[in-house]
């Protein structure tokens, strides 16, 4: 019983997109642009050359953010979209009769079909695979070249990222709508 | 025996072919059978493919087959509402209405089901796990939940109906209404709930449904009634439908106030996303030619100049009205997803790069639009073996002769006498 979350030093990225292919690896991810579970985004650079601002040009990787109150488990007709133990937001995929409900009701944009399954299909912070192994860490976290994220449980103390949450300033996304995530982006 | 249930004409397929062959009625039936064709090689389309056959992607899941199922919806909603002027409500000029109206809400319920049968993609499991784990936070539950117990309440009050039976035919209809409001205001809350799209979210989608319901309703009324009489209106059908008339350039103004006043609320004050959402919804041709043009203000215009007599050519505006409503179900769920979730290439509360595009495949078409030959030609068939008017509306007892050629029985006209 943990209540997992993710913190992200965003500005240490430097859009490799080893995350991206880690993960796809790892999980099994189907190939594809649009079949991705995390993603970087890219904030272009402002100005006009030659006067660009280059400090303008961040890159922001996110996925599902685990929201605590999270708007596509409570829109899902079959409870195929639910919290786990470790307050992981899962898809069970025998559940799921592709509304799609949740990919309309997601802030986020954080979910995809699988188009083996014929379900929709999102981030699982690797509970099916990595901590079903008894690792501690997601595959886009181990892979990270400049150690942008920081996986684990937030109710422990003791713990990294509750010690990192603690020190430094952090962001949500779209905090205002209420939903809680899980993801805490670090300034 | 069906018989006893429900009182019917002969069904025989000779019957079904048994019209007068006038330009317009062949007319009709080319366009029913190419529809119906459409909806088929489209069904089949889709289950070689699945949802590739479909337009829609990760940013806009849902497209026109949601927009086509809500269309349908919509309308059946509209007509039960209609109908239940009559003979929940008791007015006296919408009593005769009642058979006709409500074997018009089943038909384009069933059209709808039609096309959401394909949009979902399992829906076997919809019905098992809806009923063994079900998401009762989900809107999408509970209107599906509410709109199977409709169906059977409006099938129920047909079956009374055409039995005259008033008693329970005003009890189900009864229960079909609010239970048909309900699950329609719950369709609305669908969108409503979205609080992850400020322009669809709140409470607007859930009462416009039910004023939109009704103004479909309406114009359908128009349409039936022009088609069951040709345009030529004795002075009890025209009496109704300039009540009718009445009725829907009230609810029209109703629903240009609405929609002033959504569109007020929603750019004032230039909240992010929810703004430029609705600027978007409100510059498009979609709105301001569809909605705006064919599905409010040309009937309006006719009514208003008319001052709600000129039923003949209310008849034609209905049409325009009706593609104007499908442009409604359209610009809903277009304008729901247009904006981009921010998550790809920017921070928040930029403005979004792009608009996220959609456009139906022709498999989408075909089934979406092929879905009305379903409804026209299920409403073919119950023309031909309900009794869809009251006794003294209809002809069919002077002009028909059953298949072997004999006058048709007054038991059979009128009901099971038991009723009575």
């Amino acid at each position: 019983m943990a209540n997992y979350g993710m913190a992200l030093d965003y500005k240490n990225c430097i859009n490799c997109k080893a995350c991206e292919v880690a993960c796809k690896e790892e999980n099994g991810v189907q190939l594809g642009a649009d079949k991705h579970r995390i993603w970087v985004g890219v904030k272009e650079i402002e100005g006009e050359w030659p006067l660009l601002d280059i400090i303008s040009n961040t890159f922001l990787p996110s996925q599902c953010q685990h929201c605590e109150n999270a708007p596509c488990q409570e829109v899902c007709p079959t409870h195929a979209t639910y919290y786990d133990e470790n307050g992981v937001v899962r898809v069970d995929s025998d559940k799921c009769i592709l509304c799609s409900y949740c990919m309309v009701a997601c802030p986020y944009d954080a979910r995809y079909v699988d188009d083996r399954t014929m379900t929709v299909d999102k981030c699982t912070f690797c509970s099916d695979t990595r901590l079903a192994r008894g690792e501690t860490t997601t595959a886009c976290q181990n892979t990270c070249p400049t150690k942008v994220r920081t996986f684990g449980d937030l109710d422990d103390p003791e713990s990294e990222i509750s010690e990192l949450l603690r020190t430094r300033e952090h962001f949500s996304l779209k905090a205002h709508i209420g939903t809680k995530p899980k993801l805490f982006y670090l300034t | 025996m069906f018989n006893k249930i429900i009182p019917h004409k002969p069904i025989t397929v000779e019957n079904l072919f048994k019209f007068d062959k006038t330009p317009f009625n062949l007319f009709m039936m080319t366009v029913t059978i190419i529809l119906l064709a459409a909806f088929v090689v489209g069904v089949l389309n889709y289950l070689i493919h699945g949802h590739h056959a479909y337009g829609i992607t990760r940013e806009h899941p849902w497209g026109l087959m949601i927009a086509m199922y809500v269309f349908f919806v919509v309308s059946s909603t509209g007509l039960c509402i209609i109908s239940s002027l009559g003979h929940v409500f008791k007015f006296k000029s919408f009593e005769f209405i009642g058979k006709r109206a409500i074997f018009g809400a089943i038909i384009t319920i069933i059209s709808g089901f039609a096309v959401i049968a394909f949009e979902i993609g399992h829906p076997v499991r919809m019905a098992i796990y809806n009923t063994i784990s079900p998401g009762m936070t989900s809107a999408i539950w509970g209107m599906g939940v509410l709109y199977s117990v409709y169906l059977g309440l409006i099938v129920m009050e047909f079956v009374f109906l055409s039995r005259d039976d008033h008693k329970w035919s005003t009890m189900f209809g009864l229960g079909g209404l609010l239970v048909g409001l309900a699950a329609h205001s719950n369709l609305g809350a669908v969108f409503g709930f979205l609080i992850g799209r400020p322009v669809a979210n709140g409470v607007f989608y859930p009462i416009y449904f039910i004023l939109s319901a009704m103004i479909t309703g309406s114009y359908l009324i128009f349409l039936m009634y022009g088609f069951r009489y040709k345009m030529k209106f004795d002075e009890h059908i025209s009496t109704f439908l300039v009540h009718v008339a009445r009725l829907l350039g009230l609810l029209i103004a109703i629903l240009m106030f609405f929609e002033f006043w959504r569109f007020m609320t929603s750019i004032y004050g230039n909240v992010p996303e929810r703004a430029a959402s609705a600027m978007h919804a409100l510059t498009s041709p979609e709105f301001l030619i569809g909605e705006f043009g064919l599905g409010m203000l040309i009937p309006f215009l006719i009514i208003l100049i008319s001052k709600a007599k000129a039923i003949k050519k209310l008849v034609y505006a209905s049409l325009s009205g009706m593609v104007g409503i499908f442009f409604m179900r359209y610009d809903l769920v277009h304008d729901t997803l247009a904006y981009p979730m921010q998550t790809m290439k920017i921070r928040e509360y930029q403005l979004a790069p792009t608009w996220v595009h959609y456009s139906p495949s022709w498999t989408e078409w075909a089934i979406a639009l092929g879905a009305l030959g379903i409804m026209l030609s299920m409403y073919y068939i119950g023309e031909n073996f309900f009794y869809l008017d009251p006794k003294e509306h209809d002809d069919y007892f002077e002009h028909y002769k059953d298949a072997e050629g004999h006058e048709v029985e007054e038991h059979l006209i009128t009901g099971t006498d038991a009723n009575k």
